[in-house]
């Protein structure tokens, strides 16, 4: 890749050349090399295989699998128990109902009756 | 496998979410008032059918999945054993004969950090005479496609078997 830079009024011609392993920088005459952290042997990306489980965190309620929402049993700013019905996801033919784990304060509700959902999904924010 | 038998509840899976049942226990009714179906839909449940739900052991949602669809097959394969007829499976969850629907399955799953315990719930159109208008073209029941009698206790009993023995087979 050549590249041409001013530096300080002057034109000057960067050639920056990737080898195996290794950065090479070429300005005018001067050749700078550098070792390439960056650099698989076989060049293949790896790419991430597992995703992350979307576990519930205690400040928001996620769809456990896509589907559509049924029923919102709570209001923003509800107080509710432990084991309340928050929502109810219809999913696969079946009805999901998502409990709370602890007692707490409903903080907003990002979904409506009727709207499809994606699996991991905020559906419901806590406090 | 426990079995209570109520004469009418609102629903039979309602009975059984709220009691804290060991797995396999089985809610039976003779009706219910608030039969559901899937999507708040309800479920004609008048004296005749037979209504009930099984608590199901601990399981993944993957495997609850698998689980609605063999008790679609197991209930398909016990009305063709019983009644020598041929049943049609819509999947997951519903039961045809004759183009018309004769049974469903509605499985529920309440989920807090995880999946804390789930209910499946079997609506069989047994011994039911006659359908209500709206109901008449979607709907039938054993009684009207052989003209014989069903014994409720005795399919219930085959089918929560047959499931328990494919759940095995399948888990294996």
């Amino acid at each position: 890749m050549k590249l041409n830079i001013n530096i300080k009024g002057k034109k000057k011609i960067i050639e920056i050349n990737e080898e195996e392993g290794k950065v090479k920088i070429k300005i005018g005459k001067k050749e700078f090399s550098f070792k390439n952290n960056n650099y698989k042997k076989e060049g293949i990306s790896v790419a991430r295989t597992n995703i992350p489980k979307n576990k519930f965190s205690k400040k928001e309620i996620k769809a456990p699998i896509a589907g559509t929402i049924t029923k919102i049993f709570v209001k923003e700013q509800q107080a509710f128990k432990k084991n309340q019905k928050i929502v109810s996801l219809s999913a696969m033919k079946m009805e999901n109902e998502i409990v709370s784990d602890f007692q707490g304060t409903v903080k907003s509700i990002l979904v409506k009756e009727g709207q499809k959902v994606k699996e991991g999904e905020i559906l419901v924010i806590l406090k | 496998m426990l079995l209570k038998k109520y004469k009418s509840v609102n629903s039979t899976s309602t009975i059984a979410k709220k009691m804290d049942y060991e797995p396999w226990t089985v809610i039976w009714a003779e009706e219910q008032t608030l039969g559901r179906g899937q999507k708040s839909n309800g479920w004609f449940s008048p004296k005749g059918g037979l209504y009930f739900s099984i608590v199901l052991p601990k399981s993944t949602i993957e495997d609850l999945q698998t689980l609605t669809i063999l008790a679609s097959f197991v209930t398909a394969k016990i009305i063709k054993e019983n009644f020598k007829i041929e049943p049609f499976i819509k999947l997951p969850n519903d039961i045809f004969i004759n183009q018309k629907k004769v049974g469903g399955i509605l499985t529920e799953n309440i989920i807090g950090q995880d999946v804390k315990f789930s209910i499946m719930g079997i609506g069989l159109d047994t011994n039911i005479e006659k359908f209500p208008k709206e109901l008449e073209n979607i709907a039938t029941s054993l009684k009207i496609e052989t003209g014989k009698q069903v014994d409720n206790e005795k399919i219930l009993k085959q089918i929560v078997q047959e499931i328990k023995n494919q759940l095995k087979i399948i888990s294996e």
